[in-house]
């Protein structure tokens, strides 16, 4: 639609300038005939006469205007077309024009100072949002650092408690293996001097009463384990 | 050339001699000229007064063109040239540029195929204009002495003023609007009378009978006139562009003669 607006004036342009002699110099041809019409009417009415001014009739008439000499009424038309373009174009539509683009470039001014503006405001909350992340982060770190800690710690007294009760453990079952030793060895010595007495008993009878063998018989044994 | 001068007897002016269509012989003669005069002022008033009713965030369309026109003018042109107050500049020099390049361009539009700029009135009046305005100008900003300043630049030993005066005063308030003015005039003459040559010798040769020998040459002035068009239009936004800088140019140094 915009570019039909646009055409329809170019086509009537085009067209009234081509109902004018649509060919350069088309008028050339019926003004030369005009004029040498014209000269043979002042010939025959004697106006003109001789050869030389006849040819120098024919001449002028050849000749068209001179196209270097600027005629006064297309210089008047020209005056007129451009003051009606001058005063229709600076006074009305170039300012409403430039009224139209100063709007459009403060309104886009505005945008970018206001996208530049939000710019600056997401980056600085950004800029926090980076920072409490990484105090999070740190707290994070520091947590998991003091639960590892404490797990080492914890870890470490039970392995200390862990060693201890076996050192216990261990020492408990040292002390009952020496005391069931001793006991064993107590219970040993017992018998062997039991057995002893009553060996020698049956090898001499009665030379010896009971108690006295059996002080002989430790010492005996004691003189024997002492080796 | 021979076809050609058969095609237009009356010698080349023919080619840019248009007739009234009313008011002939008065000072309001209306030609095609004339007409295309008032039909760029009709386009450069429908892509601005369109371009500026529109006031979409992202432009597109004719407002993408209206906008990318004013910006290129001002960037380009009036900033550049002028510095940032060239910008209270812009609406008029853009004016200028538009309704040159759409007079120009009429010259490879067909049915038009016409560039209204290669009539001279056109460049002069144009000229005339700019020369008015960088003289007003230069006697609002830098006073009533704005001509003397004008022709006695600083910095030259005083007995160069000499030369230097009738050089500066020639140069700054003769030679520029008629360099101006004739820059135009000639480019687009001299682009159009080409565009001519070649479009006569495609017709005349595709219209002989005299077997393949024309028809085997018809491709070279074909991709010559293919070429004229592009090249033309190249030409007609240059020249625009070259007219509109000048034009910066002399009103900057009416502002600022130190630059």
């Amino acid at each position: 639609m915009r570019i039909r607006k646009l055409l329809a004036p170019l086509l009537v342009a085009g067209f009234l300038v081509a109902a004018v002699p649509g060919v350069a110099g088309a008028s050339g041809g019926e003004e030369l005939t005009h004029c040498v019409t014209e000269l043979a009417e002042k010939i025959e009415s004697g106006k003109v006469h001789g050869d030389s001014a006849v040819n120098s009739a024919l001449d002028d008439c050849r000749k068209s205007p001179n196209f270097l000499l600027p005629p006064l009424p297309e210089i008047i038309w020209t005056a007129i077309a451009f003051a009606i373009v001058a005063g229709a174009l600076m006074k009305f539509a170039l300012p409403a024009l430039k009224k139209g683009m100063k709007a459009r470039e403060d309104r886009i001014r505005d945008d970018l100072t206001a996208a530049e503006n939000a710019r600056v405001e997401a980056e600085t909350l950004r800029a926090d949002y980076e920072l409490r992340l990484a105090e999070a982060r740190g707290e994070a770190g520091r947590i998991v650092e003091e639960a590892r800690q404490s797990a080492d710690d914890v870890r470490r007294d039970l392995v200390a408690r862990a060693e201890a009760d076996a050192a216990e453990l261990r020492s408990r079952a040292a002390d009952d293996v020496r005391l069931a030793t001793e006991r064993a060895m107590a219970d040993l010595h017992t018998r062997v001097a039991e057995l002893s007495v009553e060996l020698a008993e049956k090898v001499v009878e009665r030379n010896l009463d009971r108690d006295t063998q059996i002080a002989l018989i430790e010492n005996y044994i004691n003189e024997v384990g002492s080796r | 050339m021979v076809v050609v001068a058969e095609l237009f007897p009356r010698g080349v002016n023919e080619l840019f001699d248009w007739p009234a269509m009313f008011g002939k012989d008065t000072l309001l003669a209306f030609n095609k000229t004339a007409l295309m005069a008032l039909i760029s002022t009709a386009i450069c008033i429908a892509i601005f007064g369109l371009g500026s009713r529109k006031r979409a965030l992202v432009p597109v369309g004719i407002q993408n063109v209206a906008e990318t026109g004013y910006e290129a003018v001002e960037t380009n042109i009036s900033v550049e040239v002028m510095g940032a107050e060239g910008r209270k500049w812009t609406p008029f020099l853009l004016t200028l540029f538009f309704f040159i390049f759409f007079m120009n361009i009429f010259e490879v539009i067909p049915p038009i195929q016409f560039p209204a700029t290669s009539r001279f009135a056109i460049p002069v009046f144009l000229a005339l204009q700019t020369w008015l305005i960088f003289i007003v100008v230069g006697f609002i900003k830098q006073g009533p002495f704005y001509i003397l300043k004008a022709i006695t630049p600083p910095g030259v030993p005083k007995l160069l003023y000499i030369l230097v005066i009738p050089i500066e005063l020639v140069s700054i308030f003769l030679i520029r609007p008629f360099s101006l003015a004739v820059r135009l005039f000639a480019n687009m003459v001299a682009g159009h009378v080409l565009l001519t040559v070649f479009a006569v010798m495609c017709w005349e040769l595709s219209k002989m009978d005299s077997g393949t020998y024309q028809l085997a040459f018809i491709p070279l002035p074909f991709f010559g006139l293919m070429a004229m068009v592009g090249f033309e239009i190249l030409v007609a936004l240059l020249q625009a562009y070259i007219f509109t800088i000048l034009t910066a140019v002399y009103v900057g140094e009416a502002i600022h003669p130190e630059h």
